[in-house]
């Protein structure tokens, strides 16, 4: 799922007629203060991350003048929220509420999800803890939508009177429309305001897009990188490497997350490539990095670019390549670019073992490939998964014993 | 027999003209599979491999009895091509292609269960009943080397497990009934446990294996049907992805779908809820055999 930032998604909304508040994006103190001149010399002030959450960890604030804007601008940029580092802030205007209600639409399992509640302004989760009778579930029928007469029954039942069920049905409709064309698997508004005279705002309001989708969106596809790795704690260099590499070269694709063991893996698809990760701790053996590879055109490139990735990585001792078999997909075509690397690098592979178990098409040649550079081991064509795993995790072990007696 | 397509299966190509079409047909007619024409718009009136092409699916079904459609259209265009063979009343769609956007899967599978088709994908390798025919480029080019006929039907989240279970079983002297990469997507065509329920109902089958990954309630629902004692096979579980509990709920390390989202969606849950409904968890490949000749009466 790609995240949008709150300035991207309420422009999302607002080019699809739906009532945000007027916000613009701030990189400096400077440019929050005059924004919020703008706006009347109030403002709200938020991290501009693509994560919810914000306002327990200080990052939206309330600034009744410009100056009071700069100061809190000037204390959050720079400053590392929820593991993100904040570059800009969103300054809000701010908004009269006298109610407030949540609204989510998600799409992680089949039927899609709507959740209602007229508890808004709170973290949804905490609601249904409290109170479980606040949160309204309704599982939406995706050829039909979610319409105003079903959005209406659903207000009604989170216990709204008739002229606030006659504004949120409209708009609830209207949001479920903009949320299928954005492609979105994650909208979440909260809250929805209603202001003294019972006029909408959409005052919180978070999108993750579908990777799938990205290419009916291309402004956005631009900067998604796709990979939550990225929020959990950022990429290092040679992470970095591979993603700019599936970004620029195009088809296929290969995403490479380091961990904290000593066996680098090299190996796929996404179920054997689990399978693998999981054998290996069961024996012992503690995984350098995971990789996971969807092949295309192109993807003898990013191949290469792992590679060197992996090797480039200290704690590696040594590889396992390892794939389910090929099916239709040619084995040589994985070990043509690994022996390209391996040359060009001038690795020993008696130093640094590598273990292949590639099966399939084109497995005749790929053997006769790898035979020509000393030292590789190519398992056999009986070898399963589970003796490609064991044979990585005692060579591994076989050498470190070795080096400790050398 | 076997479930979902046999040596009968009239087979309708969407895409039969395109790179993909053509060589992957190639596969399934060398194979057995009784691809009888094909539909690709613009082409009507072309012949591949001697095969008939139309522009539409209902111009095809309008010339030939059709038991299912096989899609090869990229995944911009695979909605339209599934809704254009459900709507022909086309009842087994496999359609293959990966990055097909959730809200286009999540309409072809409301429109199939109304219509009460089944839809094999997306993001598929397809099926196979061996020895007698498949969809799709499980196999590959030679699916005798890894498939091989008998009486374990076999469903996986994942397209290249299945070649690898197929192996496991092969080398513990069993064969395959039907295998069915179910698709790595977040919401498949058809839940994992129609394709549960099908093998129960299935003579020729004597045992299921299942494929299961993190994320979604696949493996939860089988559990579900299992517990309602409504399986009277032996169900064999082996689920991969455990190791991605060691860090952060969303982080994703294969299959899309594959992303835990809560607790219950973890590998180690999933096992103590299969294991607790009466499946037979398998920690290994090698271990499916083993079980399977176990638990099945001799």
């Amino acid at each position: 799922m790609y995240s949008l930032t709150e300035d991207r998604a309420k422009e999302w909304l607002a080019t699809s007629s739906l009532p945000t508040p007027r916000g613009k994006a701030a990189a400096s103190p400077q440019n929050a203060s005059t924004i919020t001149d703008e706006f009347g010399g109030k403002a709200v002030i938020k991290a501009l991350i693509p994560t919810g959450r914000r306002g327990k960890a200080g990052a939206v604030r309330l600034a009744d003048s410009p100056a009071e804007a700069e100061k809190a601008a000037a204390d959050m940029i720079g400053t590392e929220v929820h593991g993100f580092q904040v570059e800009r802030v969103y300054v809000e205007e701010q908004v009269d509420i006298a109610d407030e209600f949540y609204l989510s639409f998600t799409i992680d399992c089949y039927p899609p999800k709507l959740l209602a509640s007229r508890e808004g302004g709170v973290d949804i989760e905490e609601t249904h803890r409290n109170n479980p009778d606040a949160v309204i579930a309704h599982d939406i029928d995706p050829i039909d939508g979610v319409t105003e007469a079903v959005a209406a029954e659903i207000w009604r039942r989170c216990g709204l009177d008739a002229d606030q069920v006659k504004v949120l049905a409209p708009l609830t409709a209207n949001l479920y429309r903009a949320f299928v064309a954005a492609d979105a698997v994650m909208m979440e508004l909260n809250p929805i305001a209603l202001d003294a005279d019972g006029a909408p705002s959409l005052v919180g309001a978070m999108m993750g897009i579908d990777e799938n989708g990205l290419a009916r969106h291309e402004d956005w596809a631009d900067d998604a990188d796709g990979s939550l790795i990225a929020a959990w704690r950022g990429f290092n260099e040679r992470e970095k490497r591979v993603a700019e590499a599936n970004r620029r070269i195009k088809g296929g694709a290969i995403r490479y997350t380091e961990l904290d063991g000593d066996i680098a893996l090299l190996v796929g698809g996404g179920g054997a490539g689990l399978l693998q990760h999981d054998m290996m701790l069961a024996a012992g053996g503690r995984p350098a990095n995971h990789t996971d590879t969807n092949p295309g055109a192109g993807i003898e490139e990013k191949f290469k670019v792992v590679v060197n990735s992996i090797l480039d990585n200290p704690q590696a001792k040594c590889l396992l390549v390892s794939f389910n078999h090929q099916q239709l997909t040619r084995c040589d075509r994985k070990v043509i670019p690994l022996l390209e690397v391996l040359r060009e690098r001038k690795v020993d592979a008696a130093t640094f073992p590598i273990i292949i178990r590639l099966v399939g098409p084109g497995e005749e040649e790929a053997q006769a490939l790898a035979s020509e550079y000393p030292g590789i081991v190519y398992l056999p064509f009986d070898a399963s998964l589970d003796d490609a795993v064991k044979t990585a995790v005692e060579t591994r072990n076989r050498i470190v014993s070795e080096g400790a007696s050398a | 027999m076997s479930i979902l397509i046999d040596e009968n299966t009239r087979v309708l190509a969407q895409g039969l003209t395109g790179t993909q079409g053509r060589r992957d047909a190639r596969f399934c007619l060398d194979y057995g599979t009784k691809i009888i024409c094909g539909v690709t718009p613009g082409k009507g009136g072309e012949e591949v491999y001697g095969l008939p092409v139309y522009n539409t699916v209902a111009e095809a079904v309008a010339q030939h009895e059709v038991d299912a459609s096989v899609i090869y259209a990229p995944p911009m265009r695979t909605k339209d091509a599934i809704l254009e063979a459900i709507d022909a009343g086309v009842k087994l769609i496999c359609a293959l292609a990966e990055f097909v956007p959730r809200h286009d899967t999540v309409i072809v599978r409301a429109a199939a269960e109304k219509a009460g088709a089944t839809i094999v994908g997306c993001n598929t390798n397809g099926l196979i009943s061996p020895g007698k025919s498949k969809l799709g480029a499980i196999g590959g080019d030679d699916p005798d080397e890894v498939f091989v006929p008998g009486r374990v039907g076999v469903c996986s989240r994942s397209g290249g497990m299945s070649a690898e279970l197929a192996l496991a079983l092969k080398r513990g002297g069993l064969g395959v009934s039907t295998s069915i990469s179910m698709g790595g997507d977040v919401t498949p065509g058809t839940p994992m446990v129609r394709y549960v329920e099908m093998f129960n109902a299935d003579p020729d089958t004597d045992a299921i294996v299942i494929f299961g990954e993190p994320g979604t309630t696949a493996e939860h629902e089988v559990a579900e049907f299992l517990r309602a004692g409504e399986c009277n096979k032996p169900l064999i579980a082996l689920l991969a992805g455990e190791f991605q509990e060691n860090y952060p709920e969303g982080v994703s390390f294969g299959h899309v779908a594959a992303m835990i989202q809560s607790k219950s969606d973890t590998v180690s849950a999933k096992r103590k809820m299969l294991e607790d409904a009466g499946a037979h968890v398998a920690r290994s490949l090698g271990d499916i055999p083993k079980i399977i000749k176990e638990v099945l009466p001799k």
